[in-house]
This record gives structure tokens, C-alpha cells and sequence, in this order.
């Protein structure tokens, strides 16, 4: 029999905050989000600020191999299982799916490289630990004796989104009881920065930061790069309700897709990421109609709004779901956006306010129904998705669970 | 002992092993007490040869054939502890007396045994 799947834990380290409260606070608080980086005046970026992993971890001198998006990732597993109540013991069965993007930092990492030679004094003897995709889960793994089926997920910004849907379907089917689930990056980094200026990807030449990120408006020029983690306990519904733990949400459907096409660019026409959309909603067993929200990708390029817009018009035809984009919020957290978008949904619903896109001023297409003012709305069912460089798209669908 | 090699070890245990440096004294057990695994013996030796320029051999610098060079000694009808002093040159003997009578209680590396090693690389 397939089990139903309930999110039982959150632990999120983003730049509107570390907790819920704190989260929808700062989305109905006035005030700079963006800054200019510290390296690069004319880009963007979305920093996490007061953010130790020591404050998180205590002592715990596996610390020295995470990245910054391992760091972010490690801490906020830390929390989920703080906020999950479950006991230690209980987490040895558990299973683990992180995604996780590339360390781009290489100028920090090896500041003084000449002719290729890339040995120095600080270099430790395991450097490479810092780079190997699967760090931030064996940190994990290591800190709440997890040994259960687990996955480490490299799919660009669809990745964390994916991490979530393999263990939502590893519990559905009855391999897992309980698992952690999400991610953590961090690219604002000199490397990171540089790799999406030189793609053209990112919003460049802005005297001001808090305009730069414009999802779905006709004069966006690009993203504004942000950091952060954010992990789930995901629980078998009966499991989680026998010990009476509280449920910030049910995961009905997952669908994950490539388009095939270009290693970088959307597949214009979004056939393929219709099928990961739909492929949620038949996992759901539902139909358009049936989402109120929609938490886009959004990014605020070119071409994946032109994409995006597409694709959600063909879906949802004379149905308008309430279209959100909460990249002009938090920036483009690459491959933990997915995590870090369902806290903010998760905050949202909970709280039946969803927060305007922010620059939205003349939207790029007449039939989409985008969120131009803060609203409140009591949304149950949210379709969140992802689309990543290489062709991966993913959505995912929730459901507010009346505890 | 030379104070100066001590606090610069000091130093890299406290990073390397997330402790503070201040609960670390010459007498401090590396792994006993400070619960250092292979992983981190092995960051440690990249360290101190970053830190002082030498060549470090993990085998004699972490007393890693400790024991079976005990064995050795005991298969040959040697003396032990002049087999060590021949084996561990950088130890003085009566340090190699004090682990000798030391060696039910575990693992016994102790911050000293590695000033003594590097002093006498440094020399």
C-alpha cells in the first residue's frame, strides 16, 4: 500500500532568516534585501548575514571540510532535527537526500595559483573533501548517526527540489519511514560570481541592488545570486501521527524531467518541463485546477521566464493559481533554491500570506495571474518548480494538513 | 621542552581537533583524550610540515608501530626499552620508560612526544 508522506521538521538558514517567524517577518518588512558584492559593485547578491556553523554544530571538527554551501546545509539539518522531536536513536534507520551544487570558489581555495601549481601551506592534507559533491552529507551522516538509503544530487538548480521528491517517493513506497531531505550553496564567492557573469546569466551594472531581480517583468535583465540551506524531516503520515508530531505539510506529488535540448538554455517550448509538472499532478492525483499557489522558478532571465510563462498558461488554460516568484525575495540559491523556496511556502501557508513579486511593474504575459500585491490568501495546495542549467526540470506539490 | 614548538602545536591540535587551546598541555593524550583519528593525524602531519619545514614520517612521529615494535623486541629476546630508544630516537628514554608503563591504558600519544620529534627534526 502507498504510505502518505508528511513534513515533519524544517531547519532553514536564509537570508530573510533561521526560523518561520522570522522568515515571514522579513517579507512583510520594508527594507533592502540585496547589496552590491563585496568584489563586484555592478552585480547583486543575496547574502545570509550572522551565519557560524560553530553556533550550530558546537564542536564538531568535521567542520573544517565543509564549503559554505556545505556549511549552510549542514546547519540546517542540524535544526530539522531539532525541530522534528525525534529522538537520536530513531535516526539511524533514517534515510538522507541532499542536493548540492559545485564549489566554485577556487581563488579562495587556492588563492595563490601560479602556472597550474596549486599547492600551498594551508592546503590540507584532504582539500579535495571540499569539493566532493557529497561532503555536506557525510557531515550530516556523521553527526546524527544516519546509515539508512540516501542519495546525493548534482542536478543545477533542480537539484535539492529532486532530493525532495526521491525521498518523498523512497517513504511513499515503503522503503524509508523517515528521511532528511533538501540542501545548501552558496556561490557569491569570486569563482561563482565570475562563472555566471561570463554565462550572462546574472543581473550586471545596477546602481541599485534592490531593483536588479525582476522575475516575469518585460525589463529583467538576469538573476541576483543569493546563498542559503534549508533541510526537511520528511515522515510517513501514520508514523509522524503516532507520536503526535506536528505536520507543516503533506507531499502529494513529485515529477522531474530533461529537456534534451542545450546545456544551458530552457527548451523553449517547455514540452518537457510540462511533463515533470504533470507527472506531479497525476502522482497527486490531481488536476490544474486543484493548486492554488504557484511558486515559480522565476529567475528573472530572459529565457526562463519566456519559458515559464508558457509552460503555466498551457497547464492551467482558464484556471489562474496565484503565481509567486520568491527568487525576487531571496535571490537564486542554485541548487538549494528548491529547499529554501518551500520554507518560505511553508511559512506562507501557515500564515495564509503570500508575499507580491518584488519589480514586477509590466508583467511579460497578460494571462498569468502573478502576484502584484502581498496578499492574504488561504492557499492549501502549492505546485513548486524548478528548472536547472543542462535541461532539468522538476515541480513538486504540497498540501496544508490540518494538524 | 622547547616552549615555542609546544604553542605552535598547540595551535594546530586546537584547529584541526576543534578544542581549545587551552585545555591542551604538553601531557594532553592526542588520542586517548583528545579523541584524534587517522583522519586527523593525517591533517596534523601536513600541518607541521607546512608550520616548521620538516619531513614528517607519520609512523615514528604519531608512534604508530608502537606496539608491534614491542612485539619485534620480544620475538628478538631484546630489551624493550632499548630497542625503542633505537627505534623512536626522537623520544628520551625516560619517556620511553613512562609508555611502557602506560601501554594498558590505551593509545599513548601525547602532545610532548611531538615537540620531541619535531625539536630533533628542527636540529
Amino acid at each position: 500500500m502507498l504510505k502518505r508522506v508528511a513534513i515533519t521538521g524544517i531547519g532553514v538558514c536564509s537570508s530573510l532568516g533561521f526560523c518561520e517567524e522570522e522568515i515571514l517577518s522579513n517579507l512583510k518588512k520594508p527594507g533592502v534585501l540585496f547589496s552590491a558584492s563585496s568584489f563586484d559593485d555592478g552585480v547583486a547578491v543575496c547574502p545570509v548575514h550572522d551565519f557560524n556553523i560553530k553556533d550550530f554544530t558546537g564542536r564538531f571538527k568535521q567542520r573544517r571540510y565543509l564549503n559554505r554551501g556545505s556549511q549552510l546545509c549542514v546547519a540546517s539539518a542540524i535544526e530539522a532535527i531539532k525541530s522534528s522531536g525525534i529522538k537520536q536513536d530513531a535516526w539511524s534507520e533514517a534515510g538522507l537526500f541532499i542536493g548540492s551544487g559545485p564549489n566554485l570558489d577556487i581563488g579562495g581555495e587556492f588563492p595563490e595559483v601560479k602556472k597550474g601549481e596549486i599547492d600551498h601551506d594551508d592546503l590540507m592534507a584532504l582539500w579535495m573533501l571540499k569539493f566532493l559533491p557529497n561532503t555536506a552529507a557525510s557531515a550530516i551522516a556523521t553527526y546524527a548517526g544516519i546509515h539508512g538509503e540516501n542519495l546525493t544530487i548534482n542536478t543545477a538548480c533542480a537539484a535539492s527540489m529532486q532530493a525532495l521528491g526521491e525521498a518523498f517517493r523512497k517513504i511513499k513506497h515503503g522503503y524509508l519511514n523517515l528521511a532528511l531531505a533538501g540542501g545548501g550553496d552558496s556561490r557569491l564567492n569570486p569563482g561563482g560570481i565570475l562563472a555566471y557573469r561570463k554565462a550572462g546569466a546574472i543581473f550586471s551594472g545596477s546602481k541599485n541592488p534592490d531593483n536588479a531581480s525582476r522575475p516575469f517583468d518585460t525589463k529583467r535583465k538576469g538573476f541576483v545570486p543569493g546563498e542559503g540551506g534549508a533541510i526537511f524531516v520528511l515522515e510517513e503520515m501514520e508514523h509522524a501521527r503516532m507520536r503526535g508530531a506536528s505536520i507543516h505539510a503533506e507531499i502529494c506529488g513529485f515529477g522531474s524531467s530533461m529537456d534534451g535540448y542545450s546545456m544551458t538554455a530552457p527548451e523553449p517550448s517547455a514540452q518537457w518541463g510540462e511533463k515533470a509538472l504533470l507527472s506531479a499532478l497525476h502522482e497527486a492525483g490531481m488536476s490544474p485546477e486543484d493548486i492554488d499557489v504557484v511558486s515559480s522558478h522565476g529567475t528573472g532571465t530572459l529565457l526562463n521566464d519566456a519559458m515559464e510563462v508558457n509552460l503555466l498558461h498551457r497547464i492551467f488554460k482558464d484556471h489562474h493559481p496565484h503565481v509567486i516568484a520568491l527568487k525576487s525575495w531571496i535571490g537564486h540559491i542554485a541548487a538549494a533554491c528548491g529547499a529554501i523556496e518551500l520554507a518560505v511556502v511553508l511559512a506562507c501557508i501557515k500564515s495564509n500570506y503570500f508575499p507580491r513579486i518584488r519589480n514586477l511593474d509590466e508583467a511579460c504575459h497578460d494571462k498569468i495571474n502573478f502576484a502584484r500585491e502581498d496578499k492574504k490568501i488561504a492557499g492549501r495546495t502549492v505546485l513548486l518548480e524548478n528548472f536547472g542549467f543542462g535541461g532539468q526540470n522538476s515541480a513538486i506539490i504540497i498540501r496544508k494538513v490540518d494538524n | 621542552m622547547n616552549a615555542e614548538i609546544l604553542d605552535k602545536i598547540k595551535e594546530i591540535l586546537a584547529v584541526i581537533l576543534d578544542v581549545e587551546k587551552q585545555g591542551i598541555t604538553a601531557e594532553t593524550y592526542i588520542i586517548r583524550s583528545l579523541g584524534a583519528e587517522s583522519i586527523d593525524l593525517l591533517e596534523v602531519a601536513v600541518s607541521l610540515n607546512s608550520e616548521f619545514k620538516v619531513n614528517i614520517t607519520e609512523n615514528d612521529i604519531f608512534l604508530i608501530r608502537l606496539r608491534e615494535q614491542i612485539t619485534e623486541a620480544e620475538e628478538q629476546g631484546r630489551d624493550t626499552g632499548k630497542y625503542l630508544a633505537k627505534t623512536l630516537p626522537f623520544l628520551p628514554r625516560s619517556r620511553i620508560d613512562e609508555i611502557l608503563k602506560d601501554l594498558d591504558g590505551g593509545p599513548v600519544l601525547k602532545v610532548k612526544d611531538i615537540v620531541c620529534y619535531i625539536d630533533r627534526a628542527i636540529k
